[in-house]
């Protein structure tokens, strides 16, 4: 039974003030409602006050999904009655969007893009006794009353939850590099998803926090509607909620009860008119997006196109950092090695990310220049790498202070000698032709001198000594 | 075309319950009536020719009234006119 | 000297026009309207004073904020003397829709001061220390008023003064007006509180004018009689204490000519459409948390919000909220609300057409003078809604307006109204003056 999803997306835009007001819009630390003015509360006779900037975002979005924006800029009341709206109806953009009829490319594939718009965030609801089906009351927080969104659309030409979730990545990592929002802050992206199957009725997921989320929510409603349909039951219209712990989703809505939006043009707000002009400007601001990134990566320092797109697809930090290392001496070819085989799977382990990290590119890069100068081995910098994205300290302090550099041949060689001396049953099955006994023998020597040796010329005075051994027997 | 200018009973208990509104029999009752009355005087309106003519958001002409995006911090107490509160969260009853 | 707050409450026993007192007697003391009390009606906000606008459901309400108008009053050293009573969220022609005071007419106690602005209506036509009203206007409640009472009542264009603090009936058609007993008074406060406000988006960007130097200005002006403005549902007594008026004007060299707004009478519905639509979704906000009427906690969000809106909403105000959400549902919207919009556009049309023409135009501001309140009470809403005939064309249109004093019928005021293009309120204020002093 083939599916067919949808995403709307919701993302709070990067601005100093709300959408309406001039509130701040960092909620970091702030006591409940402290950040709030008459406009954001819906005081009555307040009346809103549109920031640019979330517009310009707004149009620098629409562009980067190759929408056409439309001429003329319109807002709207959408009316519905909840404790989180201060005026019971949302300022929103109806009858006309900001953008639409875009595309987003994923894996050579286009996924549509119906319409983007800015509109205003509602309040932010504790649910206490309870979760939101069964507390006793509702605490009320309107900080986030006011905060700029971007809602994105996507067409319903989405096949799979996977593939869900690789849209969200890209798109995520799209509206990062445009600066318009913060992938860190805390609920700054949302998602509603829909599916219907096999040309059903459609549910719609809501308010779903998480890109893994989402396609765990969508791969259960596969399985939930796919069973419904075994047992002959018709799969309604609804609207449902998603519980991350239990991985379920639940019932919000029927369809019945679908709020009328009644909506109004916002007649306290006037229209604005997005000229060519002022689009052009702000295309010309309009930093490299990830496509473009990946491309260059491979042209400017000749990087295979999968290695480029997994530098790039990790994130804005990790593509500014691995352009800060390449700006240092060095082979940008081995710096995206080491930033993709090695970096990445430490940050990974460590649970760190880039930018919680102590990695630096002055740092960083002194690991890739202590292995050219032949001062430490790879497996060395493997080892140390991990202990240096948690600390950040200089590698080549950390080599010097606690003498790692690479053994001289010939400690080595005394080394050696030593661990096949204590282990002479390695001489008879060398002379017996045993293939793994030159490994045996080259792992307890880099236990014993800390791995501070080259294999290769390890295994060259290993097998020399163990052949003139056999020899002597 | 013509259901458009009805208000019968149950669409008024349909709009009531839209709009929060908690009306007694004697109010929808009253209601029903008057409001079929005054919809039937907005008739007129479909009279009017209006082709090609563009609707009238507001009566003058404003356009292009943008804030600069910067912070102006609002003195004052948000909960002073509240009588439901919480330490500083505003208390509102449950959703379902 | 008259202490305004002590004479305003005695005053106010007899005609009760007051819906609250200020506590500050204070003024900061210089400025263009030193000396003045300024009454505001309930629905503009004034910081520390108990704000209403005439209903239930913001009771106890008190804004931590002023309107633009009223601290642009107080910075040019005008007392705020306090509320005035109106009808809830200015929905009526005749304050009867509200629960707190209906003020009486001072010319007679048993007729209507007409509304939405008849507390400030009243009190302007009794005060007698030096007393200046701010009111506001969506279809006529400035004009109605001050037509029905015998004041002056001027509504300016629309986007002329700032809403900033205005508690909304509907964001496109309000406009915050002064009355006064003289037109030069109402032509200071207008200079005093227009202007452009960064905290309105809708205000015109035009510069603040100066409109107290009055020139009398009536020779040679074009003056349009509309023709409807003089059909049948028009009194008979009101129509000639005006034509006496143009009559004299006339002789003063005024111009007449009879000009056309032929979508006079389709302007109500088309009026109270837009009206209701924007009204239902300003008053939704009203739902007992953050302030005004907050009762016990009990049920849910849905239960509760309804409970509390039943109890503080009027009959009127529910009315009008089922309307206005009606005629903006999916499948309505387009027959209702959207075709409203156009013929307002025809409306506005109509006032251009005539204003290339003419410099102003005359009429009476009411059809009738002050009802008697038992003949409101027999009144059906549509009937109420029908008074407004003449006031709610150029309302829609956001032209300027004023009403004077023009003749009396059975001894109860009738008014005159000049209406002039967007922006010339000058030209209406000369005519005005010109009346003024020839009556």
């Amino acid at each position: 039974m083939s599916a067919v999803m949808g995403l709307e997306i919701h993302v709070h835009l990067l601005t100093e003030s709300k959408l309406l007001c001039g509130c701040s819009t960092d909620n970091e630390g702030r006591a409940p409602n402290e950040n709030t003015c008459p406009i954001c509360m819906g005081f009555p006779g307040s009346k809103p006050r549109l920031n640019r900037r979330a517009l310009e975002h707004g149009v620098k979005i629409a562009k980067a999904l190759n929408c056409r924006v439309l001429p003329e800029v319109r807002f709207s009341r959408k009316g519905y009655f909840y404790p989180d709206m201060p005026k019971n109806f949302q300022i929103t953009q109806y009858e006309v969007p900001l953008g639409e009829g875009g595309h987003l490319l994923l894996e050579g594939r286009r996924i549509g893009i119906t319409r983007v718009h800015i509109e205003e965030d509602p309040a932010k609801l504790v649910h206490i006794g309870g979760d939101i089906t069964s507390a006793k009351y509702t605490l009320i927080d309107h900080n986030r009353s006011g905060i700029p969104l971007a809602e994105i659309v996507t067409a319903p030409e989405i096949t799979s939850p996977k593939e869900a979730r690789l849209f969200l990545n890209k798109l995520s990592l799209i509206l990062e590099h445009l600066g318009a929002f913060d992938p860190c802050g805390e609920g700054s992206i949302r998602i509603d998803a829909n599916i219907s199957l096999e040309g059903g009725q459609r549910v719609e997921v809501k308010n779903i926090t998480g890109f893994r989320s989402v396609e765990d929510a969508l791969n259960y409603e596969i399985i939930r509607q796919r069973s419904m349909a075994n047992m002959g039951i018709a799969v309604e219209r609804e609207t449902r909620h998603y519980d991350a712990e239990t991985n379920t989703t639940s019932t919000l809505r029927k369809k019945e009860q679908e709020e009328d939006y009644g909506y109004i043009v916002e007649p306290d707000l006037v229209v604005i008119d997005v000229t060519d002009d002022w689009i052009k400007e702000l295309e010309d601001e309009m930093p490299e997006l990830p496509d473009a990134r990946i491309q260059r990566f491979v042209e400017q320092y000749g990087l295979p196109p999968l290695q480029s797109g997994i530098i790039v697809n990790a994130g804005l930090d990790m593509s500014e950092f691995y352009e800060e290392c390449c700006r240092l001496p060095g082979d940008p070819k081995e710096v995206a090695r080491w930033v993709v085989t090695f970096l990445m799977k430490s940050l990974n382990y460590e649970g760190l990310s880039l930018r919680d990290s102590k990695v630096n590119p002055e740092t960083f890069v002194e690991l890739l220049e202590l292995m050219d100068e032949g001062t430490i081995s790879e497996r060395l910098a493997k080892e140390l790498i991990k202990e240096y994205v948690s600390t950040g300290l200089s590698p080549r302090k950390l080599v010097e202070e606690r003498d790692l550099g690479l053994m001289p041949l010939d400690e080595i060689r005394a080394v050696v000698e030593s661990v096949i001396e204590n282990n002479p049953k390695a001489v008879d099955d060398f002379r017996d032709g045993e293939p793994k006994v030159v490994d045996f023998i080259l792992g307890q020597v880099l236990r014993r001198i800390r791995a501070r040796g080259r294999p290769t010329k390890i295994m060259e005075q290993i097998v020399e000594k163990l052949k003139s051994a056999s020899v002597a027997q | 075309m013509t259901e458009e200018w009805v208000i019968d009973r149950r669409l008024l208990e349909h709009l009531a319950q839209v709009s929060r509104l908690k009306l007694t029999d004697d109010e929808l009752d009253k209601f029903t009536e008057q409001l079929q009355v005054i919809l039937q005087a907005f008739r007129e309106i479909e009279e009017i020719d209006t082709e090609g003519v563009e609707p009238s958001f507001h009566p003058i002409d404003v356009r292009n009234v943008l804030r600069e995006d910067a912070v102006k911090a609002w003195k004052w107490d948000p909960l002073e006119n509240s009588r439901h509160v919480e330490g500083r969260y505003l208390k509102g009853p449950r959703i379902t | 000297m008259t202490d305004p707050f002590l004479r305003a409450k005695e005053l106010d026993e007899k005609y009760r026009f007051l819906n609250a007192v200020a506590q500050d007697t204070t003024s900061t003391g210089a400025g263009r309207l030193q000396g003045y009390s300024v009454s505001v009606k309930d629905c503009i906000c004034t910081k520390g004073i108990e704000t209403k606008a005439g209903s239930r459901i913001l009771e106890g309400y008190v804004p931590p904020f002023d309107a633009t108008v009223v601290s642009r009053c107080r910075s040019e050293g005008a007392v705020i003397l306090g509320k005035t009573t109106q009808d809830e969220f200015g929905f009526g022609t005749f304050n009867v829709n509200t629960p707190y005071n209906v003020p009486l007419n001072p010319h007679d106690l048993e007729r209507t001061c007409g509304g939405s602005s008849g507390g400030a209506a009243c009190l302007t036509a009794v005060a007698d220390f030096p007393h200046l009203a701010l009111a506001e206007s969506t279809g006529g409640s400035i004009s109605c008023p001050a037509s029905f009472c015998g004041v002056v009542g001027v509504t300016p264009t629309y986007g002329r003064v700032s809403r900033w603090g205005l508690i909304d009936y509907a964001n496109s058609l309000d406009k915050i007006g002064c009355m006064a007993k003289t037109v030069g008074e109402v032509a200071l406060l207008l200079s005093v509180i227009g202007g452009p406000d960064e905290y309105d988006s809708t205000v015109l960007d035009v510069p603040e004018e100066d409109f107290a130097d009055l020139e009398i200005s009536v020779e040679g002006v074009k003056m349009g009689v509309p023709e409807e403005y003089f059909a049948e549902g028009v009194d008979d007594g009101v129509k000639d204490s005006i034509w006496v008026a143009l009559k004299v004007l006339e002789g003063e060299g005024a111009d007449l000519s009879e000009v056309s707004l032929p979508h006079t009478g389709v302007a109500l519905s088309a009026y109270y459409i837009i009206a209701m639509a924007e009204a239902s979704t300003n008053l939704a906000k009203l739902c007992g948390l953050r302030y005004g009427l907050q009762p016990e906690e009990g049920g849910n969000f849905d239960e509760y919000f309804s409970r509390v809106r039943a109890e503080g909403f009027s009959e009127e105000a529910k009315r009008r909220i089922i309307l206005g959400t009606f005629t903006r549902m999916a499948g309505y919207r387009d027959a209702y609300y959207l075709k409203a919009l156009k013929v307002r556009t025809r409306v506005i049309e109509d006032f251009k057409r005539a204003f290339e023409e003419v410099d102003v135009l005359a009429a009476p501001t009411m059809p009738v003078v002050a009802p008697r309140f038992n003949e409101i009470a027999e009144m059906e809403p549509i009937q109420q809604y029908m008074m407004d005939v003449l006031t709610v064309a150029p309302n829609l249109a956001g032209v300027p307006m004023i009403s004077i004093p023009c003749g009396e019928v059975d001894g109860m005021p009738a008014g005159l109204h000049i209406m002039a293009d967007h922006l010339e309120e000058t030209k209406m204020l000369g005519v005005a003056r010109a009346w003024e002093v020839l009556r």
